[in-house]
């Protein structure tokens, strides 16, 4: 669905900021960008919904070549979370706010009411619809973002760090959500750090280094490669790290509770 | 009879001109020379507004009702100035790239110190003693915005070192950080602490980089202190941790076998420890 | 925009120039310059164009320096023209134009070659007051900072569809409500936090800050100013 063919990118100062890029993100799927900051991340992203284009080599998304295609058009089906709320909200309430893509995208008002109400519910912001999204703590300008882009159904969700600044029940939250989402068989491609929120999420991880592709693969392979561990800014989440120390072959269960029950099984008491 | 503490709330409590709650009750706390402080607690809580009373910030730069008081090394915060207070406590705060204002790294160091109208030659050595405790001597003539945002961390923190302050604040210092450069740079604070004697706070979500090394884990929820003791304390007696705090898993793993009678000598805050421990109770 | 405004960013080069005191180089610009207003005809401003074109050689400023030219050479197209319809020869429109455009080559060679950090101790030289010189300081170091901030906003604001490029002249400026209400709110944010950093590194506790480098003339600048201030009365006598 989404395809780098041999991408190379140079930024206009020269510097070289993606170097033969082949890629293949396949539809509802979740899917996890993880390397040191400078290494490319937020360029790769940023050439799937057509904010940039290669230098050489092609980027197709839904089969079309994003050269030939504007940013609006791909936005349309590719909804872009970026990092900083403070770079997106900019209307005078939260109505407006989550209208304003809506309306760009959408024709149809009964859709748009439809999904509107859907946005401002499922977000839990029914209560801030007339306030200033300016007033909001962090976390809800983070949701008020990410509700004013899924607000037109875009398939595809780019989310560019969407834990910083999140408490541990936000993040338990977002980690539904995204889940959600994908079970309605939408694709997520999430970059972020925090890898104990990637390890629940079980995505496809796709490490760069120095504008290149290191690895692609399922996370539990990502994080047994000891090799890549070492090399890149990578650490492994504390229970399969704990597994891995205690010699357990297979992956520890999500659930605390059943892993304690396998480490009292294992300490024979 | 020397004093222990550096920094003490008495029945502290703070309301913005904004606002029209209390977004600090009644605080009392002491924090004592040298310790390293992780203060936790869900966004919004006040944990920002706590650190930014220890320096001033608090009344001086956002007013508001200000009860109780605050003294920091003697210093009573609410009688002094910012300035006299930053002469002792350095605070870094979130945002390395709103800290740098020159353009050549060590002129930035240097600034704290020409603001000070310190001696050419005193500021000379001071930056050249950072720029090396740091590691960062490769960095002295660059310009901020050809590092990269470790270096930048690293950078903020000796613009704040030069001071030579006795306690170092640092707000979220490892929000914009990969996990290697965000250890690194804990690592780095708490070697110098060592080193040179600081007393640290930390407003800290990743609590699984900091607990190893902290004295003290105190948490703040709606304003209050719920807890204040050290982290292997709280992580043990701790009725019910909020759910909001980042508590490693490591140390939920942890709290659910000590549930159930699993009997551990002490509480654990890394896989280090859990995988002692667990090894212990394999071989008897 | 962006293109044109690398002839005025300063970016590190190795060459000798660069590497003399900052007040010699704005000796050096202000002798460029005040040559420039005085030549009245064709061939001592080509004697001036052959000399700014060699400084900027041996700076390796030449390449930055042409986008410069470029912007005033356009320009000054205007003057020419509007000399003309005046009622004023060719030939003295002509040079009129070319004025134009040696002056401003000349303000942009100062800035292609000294860093913002060397501006500032030429203010502080100058004995201008440390708060304006600080504010300048800031001005320089954040102003790229928010120009990116800008660019990140217009992406963000892109992919949410704003087409900036289409529609009638008033839809075109509302158009840009989205891209200047965040970026407003960002550098107030940012001004408030550069306030805290400011007192917390002791600001405004003296009147007269000290300074970690003093500006010392070294053997190379001990040479370069009899050396250009010679050419430079030559050319001013000349051109008399």
């Amino acid at each position: 669905m989404i395809e780098f063919k041999d991408v190379n990118y140079i930024h206009s100062n020269g510097i070289p900021a993606l170097k033969e890029i082949n890629l293949s993100i396949k539809p509802k799927t979740i899917n996890a960008l993880v390397g040191s900051n400078g290494t490319g991340k937020t360029t790769l992203a940023r050439h799937i919904n057509g904010l940039l284009k290669p230098t050489s080599g092609n980027v197709l998304v839904f089969g079309k070549n994003t050269k030939k295609i504007s940013v609006a058009s791909l936005s349309k089906r590719i909804g872009m979370v970026f990092q900083n709320s403070n770079h997106q909200l900019f209307a005078d309430t939260v109505k407006n706010e989550i209208l304003f893509g809506l309306n760009n995208f959408e024709t149809d008002s009964q859709i748009i009411k439809t999904r509107f109400e859907w946005a401002l519910n499922f977000f839990d912001l029914k209560k801030y619809e007339n306030t200033s999204p300016l007033k909001l703590s962090g976390g809800e300008k983070k949701r008020l973002c990410i509700a004013s882009v899924l607000a037109w159904n875009p398939e595809v969700l780019i989310l560019d760090e969407p834990t910083v600044g999140q408490d541990q029940v936000q993040k338990g939250k977002m980690l539904e959500f995204i889940s959600n989402l994908n079970k309605q068989g939408k694709t997520i491609i999430i970059i972020s750090h925090d890898l104990e929120f990637l390890w629940s999420l079980k995505p496809n991880v796709i490490v760069m280094t120095k504008g290149k592709i290191r690895k692609t693969g399922k996370i539990a392979d990502i994080f047994s490669d000891d090799e890549l561990l070492n090399q890149t800014c990578l650490m492994r989440p504390q229970l399969l790290d704990l597994w891995m120390k205690l010699n357990i072959k297979r992956e520890p269960p999500a659930d605390i509770t059943k892993a304690a029950d396998i480490i009292r099984r294992i300490s024979g008491s | 009879m020397k004093e222990k503490s550096i920094i003490k709330f008495e029945n502290f409590s703070f309301r913005y001109d904004s606002s029209n709650e209390f977004i600090l009750k009644d605080i009392s706390l002491e924090i004592n020379k040298n310790e390293l402080v992780i203060l936790a607690g869900p966004t919004g809580c006040g944990k920002s507004t706590l650190l930014r009373s220890i320096i001033g910030l608090i009344p001086h730069m956002h007013s508001g009702e200000y009860k109780g008081r605050v003294i920091v090394d003697q210093l009573v915060v609410n009688d002094v100035k910012i300035t006299d207070l930053a002469k002792k406590a350095g605070f870094v705060f979130q945002n390395p790239e709103n800290q740098i204002f020159m353009f050549s790294i060590e002129r930035d160091i240097a600034f704290g110190l020409e603001n000070l109208a310190t001696n050419k030659t005193v500021m000379r050595e001071r930056v050249d003693s950072i720029l090396s405790l740091l590691e960062i001597e490769h960095l002295a003539t660059k310009a901020p915005h050809e590092l990269s945002d470790g270096e930048k961390q690293r950078a903020a923190l000796a613009g704040i070192l030069a001071m030579q302050p006795k306690i170092l604040i640092l707000d979220e210092p490892t929000s914009l950080l990969d996990p290697k450069t965000a250890i690194n740079f804990i690592n780095i604070v708490n070697d110098l602490r060592k080193k040179i004697g600081m007393t640290v706070v930390i407003v800290e979500h990743r609590l699984d980089l900091v607990l190893e090394i902290a004295d003290k884990l105190i948490i703040l929820s709606n304003g209050k202190i719920i807890e204040n003791d050290s982290p292997k304390q709280v992580i043990h007696h701790s009725k019910q941790l909020i759910p909001e705090i980042g508590i490693p898993v490591i140390s939920r793993l942890y709290r659910n076998l000590a549930k159930s009678n699993y009997n551990f000598d002490n509480a654990i805050v890394t896989v280090k420890e859990m995988v002692k421990e667990i090894r212990g109770k394999r071989t008897q | 925009m962006y293109w044109i405004s690398k002839g005025f960013i300063f970016t590190k080069v190795d060459s000798l120039v660069h590497k003399l005191d900052p007040r010699v180089k704005l000796l050096i610009s202000i002798q460029f310059f005040i040559l420039a207003l005085l030549v009245s005809d064709l061939i001592d401003l080509a004697i001036i164009f052959t000399g700014i074109i060699l400084f900027a050689n041996i700076s390796k400023i030449f390449s930055k320096l042409i986008r410069t030219m470029l912007f005033a050479v356009l320009f000054s197209g205007i003057i020419l023209g509007i000399n003309i319809i005046a009622g004023y020869s060719f030939i003295y429109s002509l040079q009129i134009a070319l004025r134009f455009v040696a002056i401003v080559c000349s303000t942009s060679i100062f800035f292609l070659i000294t860093s913002p950090d060397e501006l500032e101790y030429v203010l502080r030289w100058f004995r201008i007051p440390n708060d304006l010189v600080f504010a300048f300081v800031t001005a320089v170091r954040f102003v790229p900072i928010i120009l990116m901030d800008a660019l990140q906003i217009i992406d963000a604001q892109k992919s949410r569809g704003l087409e900036l490029e289409k529609g009638n002249p008033i839809t075109r400026i509302k158009n840009f409500v989205p891209i200047l209400v965040p970026l407003i709110v960002n550098e107030v944010i940012r001004s408030g936090e550069l306030a805290e950093a400011m007192e917390a590194r002791c600001y405004g506790v003296v009147k007269k800050p000290t300074v970690l480098y003093e500006l010392k003339l070294n053997f190379n600048d001990k040479l370069a100013i009899p050396f250009c201030t010679s050419i430079f009365i030559l050319g001013f006598f000349l051109s008399i």
